[in-house]
């Protein structure tokens, strides 16, 4: 059974016999039945269904009998929404008696999970279960002025149903009322004042069909889900309320005797027309890849009550190339020819499918983004740093407000329907769940971590939002550690152009320090990411941390090289030290120096700042060290001589920088 | 060093048996162990050898004595005292070249010890879960698929109705998916993805799409309201149920190994027709039934089948000429099978003791 759809989850020994758990799809509401996993069973071993019995007599309205009567004269039922119920049917059965049902019956119910009640109650639960179809019993007597009406629920009416919830009805739900007032929500649950009781001597069985998003909404608005109303939602066969109608009279004559009253009312709008399916054979092995002749076909769908229309030559085309079928009622998932091909594989059998791999041959291509991922992470990985994975769901606190990417419409995106309020809010930035991940790990002795994340963070946007891949990162290391991981990075993705180094400020001096902390630009003005001392936060020791947009290294990423031919002739380095005012930055002092604009220089690296003895208060030394190559020739040292003086003499001019007397 | 005079008279009275003397081989192995423990300098080694080894030493004191014994027990005995020797031979050797050598270099500088461990760098690791997809993408790339990504932020078009999953449908509730807006929500599945590439792009289409999925299941070891999954996508002219077969089996033997057996199971989804469910012969207990896999043996991995033709009538593919097959897998899932994790929240954690374990 499991290799044809309905998974075996359990089988449990019970007394003598076994009760089965079957998991059923929702497209199959038809298995929500004995008859139906019979039915199933039956096509998969070839065999035939034995159906219940469901002859019983009724009195004769002819006879004298104060019993032989015409149900019809016992109680009159209107459908006042057709589309909503477009089934409804009527029997009542007299002068019964309420007890407790048959032994058998309460173990078979019992073993599913359903409480026996009474014999009436229990039979309706017992037919549902057998034949997929919902059924209620009324109290007759109980029905006020002898009238079923199935009308939409009005303003200000309510019921209370059998399992003592009050609920409030509104105009959209559908209720089975009588001359007075709503007995039950339509295929959800009877009411209480008019359910089967001990006293109860006649009652009116409902059988009927209500649309299916009806019941759901009702019982969604309602908050009332019951074995009914599953089934009502997946859609019951439009042919099965005669049957199980009749089975539950059938058994409620025998378990409580009374006399069943003649006939049956039974409204319906419009007929029930069975559906009609071609099936091409050619596309049939087509989609399945198999080469399986009509017999093989047209036999599994006989097993499974397909009626096949075209036996005989139609005389049009060749009849071995199609099978017209007529779909059984019960199976409203089919109507198409490729749920027809569904339906043959899955009783062929799925594993009797060839594993073929006739696919054609192609090359896939590695997107640069991929590229450039994979780069990024295998260069943090070589640093030390262990790939981490956070929530994209955070809270609300303030940490996560903050608005660390610049954001227009600066809205948060918040979850309608969260589980917790701890997630509630798509992140805005990642590096709150670093830290995270960092205190955790503090918690269980590891203090030092150099941890990473490459995920999204989501900014609002003008219907969907703004989806921005970050790359983020927290480490005990100091900030110039980090920033040089991040200078090797933008090296490594052979990114040359000049990133900016601005001083932080504003709301993010809430997660960074702001003197340690810095905003990196592009030369083109993009806004890379922020990089920095983390503040004080639950870690003893504040850690190093960086954001960067991930989508904007990937654009600016070069991943093509060329060959250069290194220089044949050698370089000449000169360091120098100059003394300068605190106020300088590095940025500033490079600005200077390639502004002098000599020949030659091919590198300008900085070694060492030092503030102290011999150094004037207000000011610092930085040393640094100057590469000399020229690409056709050695050069001399009075040329460099030149060039050097022609840069200490622009830096002494624009920032009085003084060489630094060893 | 003791009395040696003294032993060898000793010898001379007193060993005329045979029993006397083993008794005596073996008391001068028992002494030479407690001696060699007070050697702590070539001198002393030097001693050792000339006590035992020497022309006048306890060795060839024993030998002597060989003719006196009774001739049918010589043999025997020479043979015990030849053993002996070659023992404390080699023992001796050892000694003179131990304190030898490091008397000549402890003259010189310290020892250099190459047995001290090395200092090893911090290296890290990826996530457990980007390698499962790097692995999965990598067997996928080998059959031609090209990986996309999609947002996660969906619309109710992409992540419902563009997959035949009807506005009654039950997984659109509030249960199932987690909601943004009337009709804005975050993704629960990765399907969403070939809605939108068959959209921008018209067939042959070979695709897999990673990434990351919501829905609102309370975290416990085996839920998790955010998780990964892996969409697969592959449409053209005349493919078939069976290509979709091959293709996985080709994915399951790589990834989990070439003894592992493949089932299909029919089942149901929206966006595919015929559905199917796709279990692996448990790895665990090679199919013989374990807690892992409920003791049915087999392990359900993900779910596929044909694409669906209203799903091709969304993007306006002609669903006669051209079929196709979709597949979806949890990271996840897949990944706590392979290394025998068993519980969901260990990826999210990020404990290093953790990930450093892959």
């Amino acid at each position: 059974m499991t290799n044809a759809g309905l998974v075996v989850a359990d089988i449990q020994p019970v007394e003598d016999d076994f009760c089965i758990d079957v998991e059923v799809t929702s497209n199959r509401p038809d298995c929500l039945g004995v008859i139906g996993i019979a039915r199933e069973v039956a096509a998969v071993v070839g065999a035939s269904v034995q159906f219940p019995e469901t002859n019983y007599i009724s009195a004769d309205p002819r006879s004298e009998s104060r019993t032989g009567i015409e149900v019809s004269k016992l109680i009159s039922v209107a459908v006042d929404e057709p589309i909503l119920c477009p089934h409804y049917t009527a029997r009542v059965v007299r002068h019964i008696t309420v007890k407790p049902s048959p032994e058998w019956m309460q173990k078979r119910l019992k073993c599913i999970g359903l409480r026996p009640v009474n014999n009436i109650v229990d039979i309706t639960n017992y037919v549902m279960m057998e034949t997929g179809q919902p059924l209620h019993a009324f109290d007759l007597d109980k029905l006020s002025d002898q009238k079923i009406i199935v009308r939409s629920a009005k303003s200000g009416e309510e019921i209370v149903t059998i399992n003592g919830a009050r609920r409030a009805l509104f105009h959209d739900m559908l209720v089975i009322a009588d001359g007075k007032r709503p007995v039950a929500i339509a295929g959800i649950m009877g009411g209480r004042e008019t359910e089967v009781s001990e006293s109860t001597r006649n009652i009116l069985l409902e059988c009927a069909q209500f649309e299916p998003r009806q019941v759901r909404r009702t019982s969604k608005a309602t908050g009332i889900a019951s074995d009914s109303s599953y089934r009502f939602e997946r859609g019951v066969d439009p042919e099965g309320v005669e049957l199980a109608s009749k089975r539950a009279v059938k058994l409620i004559k025998d378990f409580a005797e009374g006399e069943v009253a003649h006939g049956v009312i039974d409204i319906r709008s419009g007929k029930y027309e069975k559906k009609r399916i071609t099936l091409r054979i050619e596309r049939l092995n087509k989609v399945l890849g198999l080469e399986i002749k009509r017999t093989i076909a047209s036999d599994i769908l006989k097993r499974l009550q397909f009626n096949i229309l075209n036996e005989v030559e139609t005389g049009l085309k060749p009849v071995s190339t199609f099978i017209d079928v007529e779909v059984p009622s019960y199976r409203g998932d089919v109507y198409r020819e490729i749920d027809l091909i569904e339906e043959i594989a899955r009783i062929y059998g799925y594993n009797n499918i060839p594993t073929k791999t006739s696919i054609s041959v192609r090359g896939s291509v590695k997107s640069k983004y991929e590229i450039v991922e994979d780069s990024v992470r295998q260069f943090l990985i070589g640093m030390g740093f262990y790939e981490v994975k956070t929530y994209s769901i955070v809270d609300t606190s303030p940490l996560q407000s903050l608005n660390l990417w610049p954001d227009p419409n600066k809205g948060s995106i918040d979850i309608k329907n969260p589980l917790r309020q701890e997630e509630s809010r798509l992140r805005t930035h990642l590096l709150p769940s670093l830290l995270n991940a960092k205190t955790h790990n503090m918690h269980y002795g590891i203090n030092q971590v150099k941890i990473f994340e490459i995920a999204k963070v989501y900014l609002a946007g003008e219907n969907l939002p703004q989806e921005r891949t970050c790359i983020s990162a927290v480490a005990d290391i100091d900030f110039y550690d980090l920033k040089g991981i991040v200078e090797a990075m933008l090296s490594y993705l052979g990114i040359t152009r000049e990133c900016e180094w601005q001083v932080c400020g504003g709301e993010v001096s809430k997660l960074f320090q702001q003197e340690k902390s810095a905003k990196i630009y592009f030369d083109d003005g993009k806004f890379l990411g922020l990089l920095g001392k983390a503040m004080d936060l639950e870690c003893k020791i504040s850690p190093c941390m960086m954001e960067l947009n991930m989508d904007l290294l990937a654009e600016k990423s070069d991943l093509t090289r060329k060959f250069q031919a290194p220089s044949q002739y050698p370089p000449v380095f000169r360091d120098l030290a100059i003394i300068v005012n605190e106020a300088y930055t590095w940025s500033e002092i490079l600005r200077w120096i390639k502004s002098a604009n000599v020949n030659y220089l091919k590198e300008i690296n900085f070694f060492d700042v030092y503030r102290g003895k011999q150094i004037p208060s207000g000011k610092k030394s930085i040393a640094f060290n100057l590469c000399f190559q020229a690409p056709d020739r050695t050069l001399r040292n009075d040329e460099v001589d030149v060039a050097q003086q022609a840069i200490l003499d622009t830096l002494h001019k624009i920032i009085g920088a003084e060489l630094r007397k060893q | 060093m003791s009395n040696h005079e003294g032993t060898c008279l000793h010898f001379l009275y007193a060993f005329l048996d045979t029993h006397r003397m083993l008794e005596k081989l073996e008391e001068v192995k028992r002494n030479i162990q407690s001696e060699i423990n007070s050697i702590t300098a070539l001198k002393d080694a030097e001693q050792l050898k000339i006590k035992y080894l020497g022309r006048k030493g306890i060795i060839h004191d024993f030998m002597k004595l060989i003719p006196s014994l009774p001739a049918e027990q010589r043999a025997a005995i020479g043979q015990r005292i030849n053993s002996l020797k070659t023992e404390v031979t080699n023992i001796v050797e050892e000694l003179l070249k131990k304190f030898s050598v490091e008397a000549i270099s402890k003259a010189k500088h310290e020892i250099f010890d190459i047995t001290l461990p090395g200092k090893r760098p911090l290296v890290g690791k990826k996530h457990l879960i980007t390698q499962t997809i790097d692995d999965i993408k990598e067997v996928f790339a080998r059959l031609g698929f090209d990986v996309v990504y999609g947002p996660e932020v969906e619309s109710e078009y992409y992540n419902f109705e563009a997959l035949n999953i009807p506005a009654d449908h039950p997984s659109r509730t509030d249960f199932d998916t987690f909601y943004i807006k009337n009709d804005i929500l975050l993704r629960s599945q990765t399907s969403t993805v070939q809605i939108r590439v068959m959209e921008k792009q018209k067939p042959p289409i070979r695709i897999i799409a990673p990434g990351r999925v919501y829905r609102p299941d309370t975290v416990d070891a085996r839920h998790s309201f955010m998780f990964h999954q892996v969409e697969g996508l592959l449409v053209d002219e005349g493919v078939s149920f069976a290509d979709l077969r091959g293709v996985l089996n080709q994915f399951i033997k790589t990834y989990f190994g070439q003894d592992v057996q493949m089932r299909f199971r029919p089942s149901f989804f929206p966006f595919t027709e015929p559905s199917a469910e796709v279990d692996i012969s448990c790895s665990l207990c090679k199919g013989k039934g374990c807690s892992v896999c409920s003791y049915s043996g087999w392990v359900e991995i993900l779910g596929a089948g044909m694409v669906d033709p209203n799903v091709f009538k969304a993007v306006h593919y002609d669903a006669e000429k051209y079929t196709g097959f979709a597949f979806g897998m949890g990271v996840e899932r897949i990944t706590m099978l392979k290394y025998g994790i068993n519980d969901i929240r260990l990826f999210y954690e990020n404990d290093i003791r953790f990930l450093s374990q892959f």
